[in-house]
């Protein structure tokens, strides 16, 4: 089973200095998803779109390619993966752990890892400090978003400080399409779709030191109904909200009118926080006195709706996104959208007719009469 | 005709489930209070639940109609509720033939009204009725402006030719005239026809309240529907938002008060109109120059008609009108010179509120895909605000004008039967039902025709005083929101829209039995607020209502709106959210909860609440 296929067996090649090892955010729209993937696409659409969103770069999906080739990691893992049973996961774990050593060690291209460098420094210089602490993510190209998780294409690491660090993490990332789940994965896919399964680029963004975080639904993710908003939130970093470890604060808020229609203001025991080492991540007790404070107060949450409202205007689409928002020095606050994806459950639920019902059968045609009444107003 | 009685069978919606088989009281059971146990002699056989019917009736579901009707009903009054209900139903059943629904039966117990829809089920007959109900609703929506000039005119002439109907003088001698111009039919003959006559007035001039109003509501619940197939989350008053008229006959009579203080301050006659609340003794004031003469002219041009202003809501003969009562009205003027003096700006805001509301429903509509979606919310939309203007201004022409009309020229039928001393006064009369007064009219024909005594004075006043002291046992009790079975689906436009009866508000009655502290209701205006509850029952109540108080009221009439300006927010028994106290509350910007059922009974005047505007909720707070 050749795991790790490029597109030399597909297409006519490329040479590798054609196209950039890393793109900025800025200068990417949504139809760079092939070479980006979809979670820096859609950053870099955003931000094109003037939403609030972190600095940060791509590692292209063609740089990725490039360090496969330049390493030979094709070949090496290939012969790691070729007789593995995808049911055997002791035999899974061994060649992951394989995999993880080899491309750790693996050389990266001069001209990939001097623009992955120069990267890094710039964010540096623009944030005015000499290491700047960055999150790093995956960013798969495939639409779908149960694929690239088994694909293992969702690996997050926060407040990465360091060029050798970042570098390091971008190995991991790379690396985290060789856990076993995927690896397996994959074993059952045809030629083009596991070619398709590696495609991968790496995202490296700027950390937002969140005083409160949490996710968004530009519809309600109760009914799909389009002029009600959904926000969660909490304090800290948001991977306490994402991961379930604290029941968030819950607004709902009318699109229409921007007011917030109900709350639900919880007892936020946890909360994420940059790790007392200035690496990574802890999750640490709230102080008493906020754990029961409402996280956002409603001129934030009018500041929120407005930039989930843009967001979902420039998608034409319901999105379900993960904000962020800081407290800079003088003491001002300042949202900044982390993620956007299309929601697809409540949509799609909503998409199914209702059962016709004894007042909808004369209302359709009292319908059909008001179109011919012209309306008239 | 196959007809459905509306039995709580589970249908293939299965809107009926969810009840869980819960009863509300059942109607043959309701206990007679101690001392009102004959109050079934009160009303005629066809409405009252009787024993022969019992295995069919107590099988549907009844709704009080505590809306039109919130007092026992005096044995007359009924009449009214005989005619409302027979225009509904003729227009559903007969008219339009709208396919599912029918009109209502309606049955008295304890006094109070209680109606019952009648559905159809069966395919065939609703293909039948489809095959009617789409040419003739259809020429009532593509024309219906023109339509509504001519249902003015026609609501007008009724009006006028009532108040043109002569009753016979009845006195010694049939006059000469007549007798030298050979005219052979009498004066006795007179009294009948035009008692006919006035009855007959009452009946055609329902008929013309309901000719545009089901079909309006329809208009109005198609647009709600497929607001809400958009929106499931919406609320009912943000859809009625999106369609009110601004400028409707309903703050007329408000706007007229206010006019006339601004004259009263513009003519220099202010001072002598703040505090008086005697129009006659104001009226020999004024009289005596130009200033005065001039206001006064100014008064005459608003009384008639927008004083014709029911204090209550015209179902019932002691709901007068500020014409016949002008205590409140000039009470008003003095408020207001008070307030133009103070700098305060009386005017509405038309304007904003108008572009407001454009502006939010633009909002909606963008939020709807456009192509095929857009258009149908358009359509329903502009078929809605076409029909608006009809659907809040009948109100002020039937149930304030005409009905003030009409009671008035039944009292002056009750001054014949206090001139042959039937009564001792003219509102005895109403203790008869109607049939009883057709009764009486024959003993006052056969008795002047014969010279000799009618025999109603002998008969009818002690059995009036009795009916006055059992409606005074009745009017302290309080009647259950609805009797019998829950109900399956609910499908007839005005019970949804103007009553407010729901599926949803049926389950909040039901669990209202289990707590008592907090009461579900219809969220009428948005906010909340805290406050002391007033408990109005009666136009008389309106005095007691102080400033910051929360009004609480079986239902609140068109001719309160003045007091709107003096609350904090507002709570009715009854009312679905275009009810008066729904669309004025909004106007003023007053949390207001409607359709509770039972506040009135469950909140004491003192009691401190919360009214929850947003969620429909009212707390008892402090009892």
């Amino acid at each position: 089973m050749p795991d790790l296929i490029t597109r030399h067996e597909e297409g006519p090649s490329v040479s590798v200095t054609d196209t950039p090892a890393i793109r900025w955010f800025d200068e990417l729209r949504k139809d760079d998803r092939p070479q980006v993937g979809g979670k820096c696409a859609s950053l870099g659409e955003l931000t094109s779109a003037g939403i609030p969103v972190p600095r940060g770069f791509a590692i292209t999906v063609d740089a990725w390619e490039q360090v496969i080739e330049h390493g030979g990691l094709r070949e090496q893992i290939s012969s790691w993966t070729a007789g593995v049973d995808p049911g055997d996961n002791a035999a899974l774990r061994e060649v992951q752990r394989h995999a993880v050593e080899i491309i750790g060690a693996a050389p990266i291209p001069e001209h990939v890892e001097s623009a992955i460098r120069a990267g890094y420094a710039e964010l540096c210089a623009r944030a005015g400090v000499a290491e700047v602490p960055v999150a790093v993510r995956s960013s798969a190209v495939a639409e779908d978003g149960e694929a690239t998780s088994f694909a293992g294409q969702q690996e997050t690491y926060l407040w990465v400080v360091g060029i050798d660090e970042v570098v390091a993490r971008i190995r991991d990332c790379w690396a985290s399409l060789f856990t076993p789940q995927a690896i397996a994965y994959r074993s059952k896919l045809d030629d083009q779709a596991r070619y398709e399964a590696v495609l991968m680029s790496v995202a490296v963004q700027e950390m937002v030191d969140a005083e409160v975080a949490g996710v968004g639904f530009t519809v309600s993710p109760r009914t799909g109904d389009p002029s009600v908003m959904a926000v969660n939130a909490s304090w800290g970093l948001g991977e306490t909200v994402v991961s379930g470890e604290v029941t968030p604060d819950e607004f709902w808020i009318d699109k229409v009118q921007r007011s917030v229609r109900s709350r639900t203001i919880t007892h936020k025991e946890q909360q994420c926080v940059p790790a007392p080492g200035g690496t990574g991540t802890a999750t640490v007790p709230v102080p008493a006195e906020r754990a029961d404070e409402p996280s956002l107060d409603d001129q934030q949450l009018r500041e929120l709706a407005d930039i989930m409202v843009s967001v979902e205007r420039h998608y034409g689409a319901p999105q379900d996104i993960e904000w962020a928002m800081a407290r800079d020095a003088d003491g001002s606050h300042r949202f900044l959208l982390l993620q956007s994806r299309p929601e697809t459950v409540v949509t799609a639920r909503r998409a199914t007719t209702p059962a016709p019902s004894p007042v909808t059968s004369y209302l359709s045609m009292v319908q059909s009469l008001s179109s011919r009444a012209g309306g008239g107003s | 005709m196959t007809t459905i009685e509306n039995e709580p069978t589970t249908t293939e919606s299965g809107t009926a489930a969810p009840t869980g088989g819960r009863r509300f009281p059942d109607p043959y059971e309701v206990a007679a209070p101690a001392g009102a146990e004959n109050w079934r002699d009160m009303y005629s056989y066809f409405n009252l639940f009787l024993e022969e019917r019992r295995e069919k009736d107590d099988k549907r579901t009844w709704f009080r109609n505590g809306m039109q009707f919130p007092e026992p009903m005096p044995p007359f009054d009924i009449a009214t509720a005989d005619s409302a209900y027979m225009s509904v139903g003729v227009m559903n059943t007969r008219v339009f033939a709208l396919p599912p629904a029918l009109g209502m039966d309606i049955r008295v117990v304890n006094g109070h009204m209680y109606m019952s829809a009648l559905g159809v089920d069966d395919p065939a007959e609703l293909e039948r009725r489809a095959a009617e109900f789409g040419p003739r609703v259809g020429h009532y929506y593509a024309n219906w402006p023109d339509l509504y000039a001519r249902w003015e005119d026609k609501v007008r002439a009724q009006i006028a030719a009532l108040q043109q109907l002569e009753l016979p003088a009845l006195g010694d001698f049939e006059p000469q005239e007549s007798v030298l111009a050979g005219r052979g039919v009498t004066e006795a003959n007179d009294l009948l026809v035009a008692f006919q006559a006035i009855l007959a007035s009452l009946d055609a001039t329902w008929n013309l309240h309901s000719e545009m109003l089901n079909m309006g509501y329809a208009a109005y619940l198609n647009f709600l529907m497929t607001v809400k197939s958009h929106f499931p989350e919406i609320k009912d008053q943000q859809v009625a938002q999106m369609v009110s008229g601004v400028d409707v006959l309903l703050f007329r009579p408000d706007d007229e008060l206010k006019r006339l203080a601004a004259k009263a301050i513009e003519l220099g006659v202010a001072d002598r109109v703040v505090g008086v609340t005697d129009l006659g003794a104001l009226t020999q004031d004024l009289s005596s120059d130009e200033a005065g003469r001039q206001w006064l002219a100014e008064w005459e041009v608003s009384a008639d008609p927008w004083f014709n202003f029911s204090y209550g809501n015209g179902f019932y003969h002691h709901h007068r009108s500020w014409n016949d009562d002008p205590t409140f009205p000039l009470g008003m003027v003095g408020e207001y010179v008070g307030r133009l003096r103070n700098g305060e700006d009386l005017s509405r805001p038309v304007a904003e509120v108008e572009a407001e509301r454009d502006a939010v429903t633009a909002r909606y509509r963008e939020l709807i895909p456009e192509g095929e979606a857009r258009q149908a919310f358009d359509d329903a939309l502009g078929l809605s605000k076409t029909v608006f203007p009809y659907v809040e201004n009948h109100n002020f022409y039937i149930e304030h004008w005409y009905m003030t009309v009409f009671w008035n020229k039944m009292r002056e039928l009750g001054e014949v039967f206090v001139r042959f001393g039937f009564f001792d006064q003219v509102d005895d009369m109403f203790f008869l039902r109607r049939a009883e007064l057709a009764d009486a009219v024959a003993d006052v024909q056969i008795s002047w025709c014969s010279g000799g005594e009618p025999i109603g004075p002998s008969y009818w006043p002690k059995i009036v005083a009795e009916r006055r002291r059992m409606l005074d046992v009745l009017r302290a009790e309080l009647p259950p929101p609805a009797l019998g079975p829950a109900p399956g689906a609910i499908v007839e436009p005005m019970t949804i829209m103007l009553w407010g009866i729901t599926d949803e508000q049926v389950q909040k009655w039901l669990a209202a039995e289990d707590d008592a502290k907090v009461l579900e209701g219809f969220a009428g205006s948005p906010g909340v607020v805290e406050g002391r509850a007033r408990v109005v029952m009666s136009p008389q109540g309106l005095d007691d209502l102080l400033q910051d108080e929360i009004l609480v009221a079986p239902i609140t009439s068109p001719s309160w709106t003045p007091v709107f300006a003096r609350i904090k927010g507002a709570v009715s028994d009854i009312g679905g959210i275009m009810c008066h106290a729904a669309i004025v509350s909004r106007e003023y910007g007053l949390p207001a909860v409607v359709g509770t059922g039972n506040a009135t009974s469950a909140i004491r005047t003192g009691d401190l609440i919360r009214v929850d505007g947003d969620t429909g909720t009212v707390t008892i707070l402090d009892a």
